[in-house]
């Protein structure tokens, strides 16, 4: 097409990524533009490191279930009751981090893979499994939670919550985790065997078999995937406020869907990319704090959402060809 | 050919509850030659190919040789360890993934933490394209393979058949819904197979692709075997010839 007229090619893995970032930018001039007292000040990036990590890694393991030709509306249950197990733990042990973080995450995990099984061993439709399960699971936090708010703030001074959720200068230190995690699970998804046979699974599964790759297996892990994120989530949301609640995965469910889809994996599978997840995840957050922080009615924020996915969706198809439908 | 065949079918029989889809099959696949099995819609093509791939199995009676050895158990991972590669119609490649990975799917080049090694790959694929005349100037390996012309996603499918030695290459309808370019593209990679030292198993609807590239013919059908012999001096125009001979039987009966 017109890639070979114009003078500098760019690798077809590299567009969505950059079509991200163009619109990261571009959004970052018009809320500069509008409001440059607020947007030219440090504060307003400090609070957006805060919350990013946690919408940016749990969206990571939504990439490889998306790439895989599935979708997962569990996660936000996944959290809260990963969360529980974290929380639960923590006040049995009086305080043993690494029994409840270990606990947690295979709950979350646990989860993940009671999805992966049913849509995969049972054919089941992943859109309405985990719709299903989002609902059973939070159903199953509040039963055993009871409506009620455990708060640790013996953890505060704790070596444990700063190297987790501490700061340095202006940089909370889940900003650290999340590039680390990113480039681990950036390596798998684009390097590793293991991130090929999802983006097989989810573009010709038929391909993938013919040639002896295992794809319910795949997608299994895939969905096993969000569960281990979901605990990370909810075990670094729960140091950052010290308190456990049973509601504190409902604020992710729309967000992180939308980071993924900005950050240009489409939603018909086959493909996907960590590095554009990260700046999706970056300009969601960045409307929920900014259209605050600019001065509007946080009302606006939904507003400002919905504009974005769509003019998103419209730019990624006209710099990737395809990539949309 | 002197060579003892790579295949043998002794008696293969295949029915579908009461319906038989190959009957007492009888048949030789030698090294180095191109065999060009033709036959209407439902004449068992595809049901004897499955066979020979492994993907499914004959009823009891009758045996399957490799190399002179009667084969128990036979399927798609026994096959493709004896060299026996297959190349499907439509099911082939993942169409949003570079041409070496799909090279590669499932057989990659990895370090040992699992990590593929893309200039191992990448090399590899570039020879494996040159030995069967892939000579597209526009693709690179990077290139994903909904970028390529059907003929080069053919190309795509047939080198990666020949990947790790295979000795007998069965081609499902590789020609199928392809501009005449397209074809003779195709064609020409099927040749080039050969000179490489593969055997190939060609089917196809079209009789003029099937008798451009074949050194021997198998016509096949309702599950029998009507005609197998060499091409010799036989021209397309008598090839199709003897096809409507052995349909007009057909529909006379």
């Amino acid at each position: 097409m017109s890639e070979q007229k114009k003078g500098i090619l760019i690798p077809e893995r590299l567009k969505p990524v950059l079509g991200a970032f163009i619109f990261f930018v571009v959004m970052l001039a018009a809320f500069i533009a509008s409001s440059p007292e607020v947007f030219l000040t440090i504060g307003i990036y400090s609070a957006v490191f805060l919350s990013l990590p946690l919408f940016a890694i749990m969206g990571m393991s939504l990439v490889f279930v998306t790439a895989a030709g599935e979708i997962d509306l569990a996660f936000p249950s996944i959290i809260p009751l990963s969360g529980l197990a974290f929380a639960w733990t923590l006040q049995q042990t009086n305080l043993n981090f690494i029994l409840a973080a270990i606990f947690s995450v295979v709950v979350g995990i646990s989860c993940g893979l009671l999805n992966g099984y049913l849509i995969t061993k049972l054919g089941l439709s992943s859109l309405i499994t985990t719709l299903g399960m989002n609902f059973a699971l939070i159903g199953l936090t509040n039963v055993l939670n009871n409506g009620e708010v455990r708060t640790f703030e013996e953890l505060n001074d704790t070596k444990i919550k700063s190297i987790l959720v501490g700061s340095f200068g202006p940089i909370p230190a889940q900003m650290f985790w999340m590039i680390a995690i990113a480039l681990v699970l950036g390596m798998i998804f684009h390097r590793h065997k293991f991130g090929l046979h999802v983006r097989v699974a989810g573009d010709n599964p038929e391909a993938g078999r013919a040639m002896g790759v295992n794809i319910e297996r795949t997608k299994i892990l895939c969905f096993a995937l969000v569960g281990l994120c979901a605990s990370i989530v909810g075990i670094l949301g729960i140091l950052l406020l010290s308190t456990y609640f049973s509601t504190m995965g409902e604020a992710y469910l729309l967000p992180t869907l939308a980071a993924v889809f900005v950050g240009g994996t489409p939603v018909t599978g086959g493909k996907g990319t960590i590095g554009g997840l990260v700046i999706g995840a970056a300009t969601v957050v960045f409307i929920q704090t900014g259209v605050v922080a600019a001065g509007l009615d946080g009302q606006w924020t939904s507003l400002g959402f919905g504009l974005v996915i769509v003019l998103s969706l419209l730019g990624h198809r006209k710099f990737s060809g395809r990539l949309t439908r | 050919m002197s060579n003892q065949p790579i295949v043998k079918l002794v008696n293969v029989n295949k029915s579908y509850g009461n319906v038989y889809a190959l009957e007492d099959i009888n048949l030789d696949f030698y090294p180095g030659e191109i065999v060009s099995l033709v036959g209407d819609n439902g004449a068992g093509k595809s049901t004897l190919t499955k066979i020979i791939s492994g993907t499914e199995g004959p009823d009891d009676k009758g045996q399957i040789m490799v190399d002179n050895q009667e084969v128990k158990n036979w399927n798609s991972a026994k096959a493709r360890a004896r060299g026996i590669e297959t190349v499907y119609q439509n099911r082939a490649l993942s169409e949003q993934q570079t041409i070496y990975d799909n090279v590669f799917l499932g057989r990659e080049i990895t370090n040992r933490f699992g990590f593929i090694n893309r200039k191992k790959e990448i090399e590899e694929t570039e020879a494996l394209m040159r030995k069967i005349g892939y000579t597209s100037k526009v693709w690179t390996p990077f290139s994903s393979v909904n970028k390529l012309s059907g003929g080069e996603r053919q190309g795509v499918a047939i080198s990666r058949a020949i990947l790790f030695e295979s000795r007998l290459v069965i081609l499902d309808e590789p020609t199928t819904a392809m501009a005449l370019t397209e074809a003779a593209e195709v064609l020409e990679f099927v040749r080039n197979l050969k000179k490489a030292g593969k055997s190939v198993i060609f089917i196809s609807h079209n009789p003029w692709d099937a008798h451009a590239v074949a050194d021997r013919f198998v016509i096949l059908e309702r599950g029998k075997i009507v005609f197998d012999g060499p091409k010799g001096s036989m021209s397309a125009d008598d090839f199709i010839a003897l096809l409507h001979k052995f349909a007009k039987k057909d529909i006379k009966s």
